[in-house]
């Protein structure tokens, strides 16, 4: 009996990511034309209001990058903690965190100048985010405590603390009885960059590449991948470990806390319970993607915004909620997928293999 | 009689590098064959082909007259063939019956382990081979031969008729050497065939029936032992006559480079496992500490470095206290080291050479530096590698190559020259030549020596008795975190020096 084997090829296909990438999607849009026809709709149209939603014309890039900004900047906090092999499954209370700190800035601040403020407010929900950030990296760095349950546990707390500040002290009293905080003044608000992009685009981007940069040239990133890769290693190299987590998961959650203030600023223009939009958990998805890596986060992220924003207007020609969330699924992880392929062959084998002990005493 | 093995034609390509070139082996049923030659010859290579974990490019292989193709370990062990890793693959919470069914587990009805059958089917294995070890301790309790001994039985156990061993005699004491090859003549008396390879050409001509050579990934020679000296196998494997290392002068001078003063460190259940270790080195004075593997030197190295915290005693590099200091600190003062372990706590297998020539020296130029300290320097670290490369003969097609493309010996090579090339004060080596051929060996002690008498202050760690003795200018035993004699090189042997190891001797009651 023969049967197929993945093997870990000796040394990935060279130009095989980007590649694995394409055939990937081409393979999922395949797959979904079977799904949009047995659920009753024409694949070329959907297809066509996918791309022209997403990816058609100027305005719906705009509409894109917005999306795609919380989540490259949840990619890139929870791909920081990965390239240590830690896991931050805090970046969506990180995130609102990083929003309540900038809307408080925003409340105080009334009447700054609009880009001192606006400076003011990122830098304050980066610390938010960073606050959050810093429980976890103590309890992890000094007592080993799993950071993915306390990161986790954190979300929770963060999103109590949203939802009491909107019942309680922040409701906007013109609100006719709904929990939301006032809407922001005009100058806490980050311009527009095209049609309806604002600057937040431009800022993550700024972010992401200067953390690769920072990842891959400096003496501090070097060390991150030495401690990333092998924590014996590290140890002996005099770099320490519960310094670099401490750093590390710290940093993460600012990260996350910048894009709750971004997402606050740029977009939502008032603090609502739905802020995020589980940008914090979509961002894990990103950064696996990604294989942890801030370079391949801006491309996941935009294909997944481009993705998310394609899935919601195929809704409005009538493909249900579960459908849509099964294509946009679908060309993910066909990424993902034919990622893994690059990395692996097929392999025929021969014959069946067994393991059965039998010595030859 | 059909041969066990026949490798024909074997050829196999790495980028840049021919690692065998048309190699053609030939092992008869029953037999010891040795493979030696060079680091970098293409041993390891060789044999992960014959094991399946990496395909030949050219070339075939029979198997008693049968022709194989292994896509696999798997398959290999199916037909037979078993290795013993030189890093062992044991898992160390495991107890020796649960480590040698692993993968192999015989089941009972509805899936569960039947252990009574694999416990009794490993004391037939054990019985057959006269290889005693008890299936119910733990694998982290066991001495490094017994861990061996483990690995072997487990390769048995799945049926093994034909066993290769890369490097075992590395991490063994004479003693466990001994007994080592103990058990390959009786494993060949009950009709197994064994290829292994190793770089003690002694120890090579004492066991093998017939030794094969291979010189930059050709087949050289196969010779009998009888037929040659250990020079005439050096000969072939490099090529050409090796050359005589000249003898520098010691000149330990007064200035102190290290001194452990009653350094104690604890285990878990606040056991000292170093007790009360008093040293003291002085520049251009090497310091040799012999001991069986686990009377506590791994964790005395912890203690200087600072990756094992003291609980009493204080050190002192060049005369600073440095006992609360972070490894850090110290490395950047001066302190070089040659892991014990070279893949664990050496290497980045993953990252490219000049990315590993960097590691412990980060910090320091020319790693990084220059306009703004915080960069890495990409091209001073290239050429610090290019340097150490040609140095230490390190053998690689550039130094763009990742750390696992490199030779288990060229791998060392590479850590022994990024510590030399810094030029430490004091160097705390662990077995520095493990698993480097005879040649460069030669001349990592001659560039050890040349560092000595520029005042480097060694301690030097090694399973190899004759480097012990040779480089050391005094010896010192460890044995149950103690110091329990200090002993003058000109006056042992690797023999009476083993005798102290075990504890058989000591100062008090000499032989
Ligand atoms: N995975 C790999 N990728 C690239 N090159 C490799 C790889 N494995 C081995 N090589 C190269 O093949 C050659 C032979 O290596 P091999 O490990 O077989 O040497 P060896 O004879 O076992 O040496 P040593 O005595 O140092 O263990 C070396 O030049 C090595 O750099
Ligand atoms: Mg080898």
């Amino acid at each position: 009996m023969s049967r197929l084997v993945l093997v870990r090829r000796e040394q990935a296909v060279s130009g095989g990511q980007p590649l694995a990438f394409l055939i990937g999607i081409v393979t999922a849009l395949l797959i979904g034309i079977l799904l949009l026809v047995i659920s009753g709709h024409d694949p070329m149209a959907v297809y066509e209001r996918m791309f022209d939603s997403s990816l058609g014309s100027p305005r719906s890039w705009s509409i894109t990058l917005n999306r795609a900004v919380p989540l490259g900047l949840a990619g890139l906090a929870v791909a920081v903690a990965g390239s240590m092999g830690l896991w931050n499954i805090g970046a969506e209370g990180q995130i609102l965190a990083g929003a309540i700190m900038a809307a408080w800035i925003a409340r105080i601040g009334e009447g700054w100048p609009s880009p001192i403020l606006i400076t003011i407010m990122l830098l304050a929900s980066i610390l938010g985010g960073a606050l959050l950030g810093l429980g976890p990296a103590v309890a992890k760095a000094q007592i080993g405590v799993n950071e993915i349950i306390t990161t986790l546990m954190l979300n929770e707390v963060a999103l109590r603390l949203l939802q009491w500040l909107i019942h309680g002290p922040w409701k906007d009293p013109e609100s006719r009885g709904f929990p939301l905080a006032p809407i922001l003044p005009d100058e806490a608000r980050l311009p527009d960059l095209f049609e309806r992009a604002h600057w937040g685009a431009v800022i993550a981007l700024i972010v992401i590449a200067l953390f690769g940069l920072v990842a891959s040239r400096t003496a501090w990133g070097y060390e991150l991948r030495v401690a990333g890769s092998s924590g014996e290693t590290a140890k002996y190299a005099g770099i320490s470990l519960k310094r670099k987590i401490m750093t590390v998961l710290v940093l993460s959650g600012g990260i996350a806390g910048l894009a709750g203030g971004i997402e606050l600023s740029g977009n939502a223009d008032r603090i609502v319970e739905g802020i995020s939009a589980g940008y914090g958990f979509a961002g894990i998805i990103v950064a696996a993607l990604a294989l942890m890596r801030p370079s391949g986060v801006a491309a996941v992220a935009l294909l997944f915004g481009a993705v998310q924003v394609g899935g919601l207007s195929i809704q409005t020609m009538g493909v249900s909620s579960s459908v849509s969330t099964i294509l946009q699924a679908l060309i993910l992880f066909g990424a993902i997928g034919a990622g893994v392929f690059s990395k692996y062959s097929i392999k025929r084998v021969g014959k069946e293999q067994k393991s059965n002990a039998g010595g030859m005493a | 009689m059909v041969p066990a093995i026949e490798l024909k034609g074997i050829t196999k390509r790495f980028p840049g590098v021919l690692a065998n070139d048309n190699v053609n082996l030939t092992v008869e049923e029953g037999e010891i064959h040795a493979v030696c030659g060079e680091n970098g010859a293409g041993k390891s290579t060789l044999m992960k082909i014959l094991y399946g974990m990496q395909p030949a490019d050219e070339g075939t292989m029979n198997l008693f007259g049968e022709p194989h193709t292994f896509n696999s370990p798997n398959e290999a062990i199916d037909a037979g063939i078993g290795m013993v890793h030189q890093h062992f693959m044991l898992a160390n919470q495991l107890t020796v019956l649960e480590n040698v069914i692993l993968g192999a587990e015989p089941t009972k009805q509805g899936g569960l382990i039947d252990f009574d059958t694999a416990s009794k089917h490993l004391e037939e294995v054990g019985k057959a081979y006269g290889l005693t070890v008890d299936p119910f301790d733990l694998v982290e309790s066991l001495e490094v031969g017994e861990r061996q001994r483990v690995e072997i039985i487990k390769v048995l156990f799945r049926g093994a008729k034909i066993l290769i061993f890369d490097e075992p005699t590395a991490v063994l004491v004479p003693q466990e050497v001994e007994e080592l090859f103990r058990n390959m003549r009786e494993l060949k008396a009950n009709g197994a065939t064994i290829i292994f390879i190793d770089h003690k050409l002694e120890e090579v001509l004492e066991i093998a029936d017939t030794i094969t050579v291979l010189r930059q990934g050709k087949t050289v020679a196969t010779v009998k032992p009888a037929d040659v000296s250990a020079t005439d196998l050096a000969e072939l494997m490099v090529g050409s006559e090796l050359p005589t290392p000249q003898i520098t002068d010691a000149k330990i001078s007064d200035t102190i480079g290290i001194t452990l003063d009653n350094v104690t460190v604890l285990d878990e259940d606040e056991r000292p496992i170093v007790d009360a270790v008093s040293l003291e080195i002085r520049q251009g004075e090497i310091l040799g500490i012999a001991g069986v593997e686990g009377n506590g030197q791994r964790e005395l190295v912890g203690a200087i470095l600072g990756t094992q915290k003291i609980s009493d005693g204080s050190i002192f590099l060049m005369g600073d206290d440095i006992s609360n200091k972070s490894v850090r600190s110290r490395r950047e003062n001066g302190l070089g080291y040659i892991p014990q372990d070279r893949q664990e706590e050496g290497l980045l297998l993953t990252a490219p050479l000049w990315e590993n020539a960097a590691l412990g020296h980060q910090t320091a130029k020319p790693f990084s530096g220059g306009w703004n300290q915080w960069f890495i320097d990409r091209e001073g670290s290239r050429s610090q590698t290019e340097r150490i490369r040609r140095e230490f003969d390190v053998r690689t097609p550039n130094v763009d190559v990742s750390a696992h493309a490199l030779s288990g010996g060229n791998q060392q090579k590479l850590i022994v020259g990024r510590e030399m090339v810094s030029e430490p004060s004091v160097l705390v080596a662990s077995h520095p030549t493990r698993g480097i051929d005879v040649g460069a060996q030669a001349s990592v002690w001659e560039q050890i020596r040349q560092a000595r008498s520029n005042g480097l202050a060694t301690l030097l760690i090694s399973a190899d008795l004759d480097e012990l003795i040779g480089l050391s200018d005094v010896i010192v035993v460890m044995f149950r975190g103690r110091i329990v004699a200090q002993l003058n090189p000109s006056e042992i042997t690797p023999r009476s020096l083993g005798a102290y190891m075990t504890g058989a001797t000591s100062e008090e009651n000499p032989a």
